[in-house]
């Protein structure tokens, strides 16, 4: 009976679910965990990077992505469907630049992925997305970081969790985040969050962080300019990582 | 921009800017009207200014309240003039082989109560000016005005009375232009409209 | 280089100002009524080739004034003349202040329509040869008579480029005449003309108000009052209204009226009935 349900995912089942929707959070649940914090000067995403085999050569994997100028963007789930939302919240941020001459905020490029995703779940012929993101944005109005899930539903937390280990996590940070963090703070709170569920030796190759600092300033001709999102190399990375030791 | 005939100009002023219009609409040599709108608001601090061909005047104004609208919706908050005017580009360079017969004027403040002036041709190519922007059929009066007339930090009543005297003049030798004026200059507090008794001839 | 200037300075007619006609010995008196010569293009069809660089789809054509409201009209106690003073080359006003009624002598009237300089030009040429008339008839010449002397010289010159549409008016032994006269070669006779681009708002207000047994005052403000319309819906008419009267004494100046102060004095005052 139950099956009858899970065979068209645009069919509610008699309780009010969409029970393919409901399969892929499971699939956000088994992901690898990422985590993002806002601070008052910027905001810091971080996941975990790890090859399933020592053979791989990880320095070409990438998990956080740069998405605009000033939005960053990084996922829990299934890493092919992700790819899929990267590039188009990527044209999405060109498509808007194209019009207005500027870079979309982050609210906009949220939604805008969001319907994306919403899409998927009504469609015929396709799947929702097996992922969830995490994405941070500093715009005209300050740094926001929003979750967004298969269901196309968005969220702008303060920090937040998601993939594998988040119910843990999230209650670390809740312990741990303060409204006065700065950056700085903020990413060590990060990777020592990512570090309570780590499996395994937690190097700067396996873990990806990007982060987004700075204020808009206001140029002589009157144009604005946006702090820029950007990935920690290794190097900072392994900096980070030595002082947390 | 010939058929129907009617003229644009843009000031800034110290901490505030004008945009005026005459009010004619013409079919070539016959004034058909004298009340013709040609300046339109598009959010509380920012007017755009469309000469040119009537019918492409209206639809366009249409056109852009429906997209201003629409910006306001769904970004929540009001467009900034800057933003305004890449998205009037845009929207022209959407028909550059077969444009839109207007050369738009954006002026207004923005957020930060700063000046902004701008016009485009009819394909979108933007003009971004520190002192006065000129559009329509008596662009060549105009800038003969504007320049001897115009000087910077002018208070919104001097400015006032500048680009009117600019608007006037120039339209009093412009065939296609006149029939009365509008003006209007945007201050951070407030938005002074008036309509200048012109020659009706 | 004077060698070269004169080499092609010289007309292949007989230059208009040559002094020949009056110094030399052998005067010829016939000489007086020839047509004036004018340098021509020295190309095997100037008509042709006139015609392609003054036709009005011409893009490097030459010409000033061509908007213009004009017209004149016969009534009880003579013709009123009126016409406006607006000149414009393309969309922009050269002058606001043009005289477009010629005055040829003191009995004969011309208005100027189409090219300022074409109907300055052959107006004066015209009262030269009234006068000579004149002199040798010891009496007037007729406004019949002038008039197609006009039209006979410019339609020597059809399809060149010449642009006129003129009112020729005066009192003759006939009493008060009033003809039209264009560059195409028309000579019309009639009681009401009104000529330029403005003519049809002109009319439109002068045959509504028009009544052959009006006073002197009320013909005057009718012409009046017609240019003022016209200017108003006109975009290549304005300026101000002049206007004349021509009566068994010759013609009398009436008045100069600008635009702006007759549009708000209109504008006060009440409707007048149409019906």
């Amino acid at each position: 009976m139950a099956d009858r349900y899970s065979f068209s995912l645009t069919t509610f089942s008699p309780s009010g679910k969409l029970v393919q929707i409901e399969y892929a959070l499971n699939v956000v649940s088994q992901g690898v965990t990422s985590i993002g914090i806002k601070a008052t000067n910027g905001i810091v995403i971080a996941t975990e990077k790890k090859a399933v085999s020592t053979l791989i050569d990880d320095s070409s994997l990438e998990k956080v992505s740069v998405i605009s100028k000033n939005i960053g963007m990084v996922y829990s789930g299934m890493g092919p469907d992700y790819r899929v939302l990267v590039n188009k919240a990527r044209k999405a941020a060109q498509a808007y630049k194209r019009v207005y001459m500027e870079e979309p905020p982050t609210a906009i490029l949220v939604k805008e992925i969001a319907s994306v995703m919403q899409e998927f779940t009504q469609s015929g012929g396709v799947r929702p997305f097996g992922v969830s993101l995490l994405i941070a944005g500093f715009d005209e109005s300050g740094p926001w970081l929003y979750q967004v899930d298969p269901s196309g539903s968005y969220w702008p937390w303060k920090a937040t969790a998601i993939g594998k280990n988040m119910v843990n996590a999230k209650t670390f940070l809740e312990k741990r985040y303060n409204e006065e963090i700065e950056l700085e703070d903020a990413i060590h709170t990060a990777i020592l969050t990512l570090k309570e569920g780590f499996e395994g030796q937690m190097t700067e190759n396996t873990i990806e962080i990007g982060v987004i600092t700075g204020s808009p300033t206001v140029q002589e001709d009157g144009v604005v300019v946006l702090p820029e999102f950007r990935k920690l190399s290794p190097n900072e990375i392994k900096d980070y990582l030595a002082n947390i030791a | 921009m010939e058929y129907n005939g009617g003229a644009v100009v843009a000031m800034v002023g110290k901490n505030c800017v004008a945009i005026a219009c005459d009010k004619r609409l013409g079919v070539q040599a016959m004034t058909i009207s004298t009340e013709f709108k040609k300046i339109f608001q598009a959010t509380p601090k920012t007017y755009l200014g469309l000469p040119g061909l009537a019918t492409d005047v209206q639809t366009l104004a249409e056109k852009f309240r429906f997209k201003i609208n629409m910006y306001k919706l769904k970004e929540e908050r009001e467009i900034e003039p800057r933003t305004l005017a890449h998205l009037v580009s845009s929207t022209l360079y959407e028909r550059r082989f077969g444009p839109w017969f207007t050369e738009p004027v954006v002026a207004g403040l923005d957020k930060n109560n700063n000046p902004f002036i701008c016009n485009t041709d009819t394909i979108g190519c933007i003009n971004f000016a520190k002192d006065f922007v000129v559009s329509g059929t008596s662009t060549n009066q105009l800038y003969g005005m504007c320049e001897s007339l115009w000087e910077p930090d002018l208070e919104p009543e001097d400015l006032f009375e500048t680009i009117s005297q600019a608007l006037m003049n120039a339209v009093d030798r412009d065939c296609l232009a006149g029939w009365g004026a509008e003006v209007v200059v945007i201050t951070p507090d407030k938005i002074i409209t008036r309509t200048l008794k012109s020659r009706m001839d | 280089m004077d060698a070269l200037v004169s080499k092609y300075a010289h007309s292949s007619a007989s230059p208009l100002d040559s002094s020949e006609g009056f110094s030399q010995a052998g005067f010829d008196a016939a000489q007086q009524f020839a047509l004036p010569m004018f340098d021509i293009p020295m190309v095997s069809n100037p008509i042709d080739f006139l015609r392609a660089h003054t036709d009005p789809s011409a893009e490097n054509r030459i010409r000033i004034q061509h908007g213009t409201t004009t017209l004149a009209f016969k009534f009880q106690g003579g013709i009123v003349v009126a016409v406006d003073s607006r000149a414009s080359g393309g969309s922009y006003i050269a002058s606001q202040t043009v005289k477009k009624v010629i005055e040829i002598n003191p009995y004969l009237l011309g208005t100027m329509a189409g090219g300022a300089a074409d109907c300055q030009y052959w107006e004066r040429e015209l009262g030269r040869r009234c006068r000579l008339y004149e002199l040798r008839n010891k009496e007037r010449i007729s406004v019949a008579a002038a008039s197609k002397i006009l039209s006979n010289m410019v339609y020597d010159y059809k399809g060149m480029g010449l642009s006129m549409g003129t009112m020729i008016t005066g009192w003759d032994k006939t009493g008060p005449a009033l003809y039209y006269v264009d560059s195409d070669g028309s000579r019309l006779k009639g009681e009401r003309f009104s000529v330029g681009s403005g003519s049809t708002f002109a009319y439109g207000v002068l045959d509504t108000g028009y009544d052959f047994d009006m006073s002197v005052d009320d013909a005057i403000a009718l012409g009046k009052r017609s240019i003022y319309h016209a200017c108003h819906r006109d975009a290549y008419s304005g300026g101000s209204v002049n206007v004349f009267h021509v009566k068994e004494s010759g013609w009398e100046f009436k008045g100069n009226f600008d635009f702006d102060k007759l549009h708000w004095d209109y504008q006060a005052q009440p409707k007048g009935q149409i019906v």
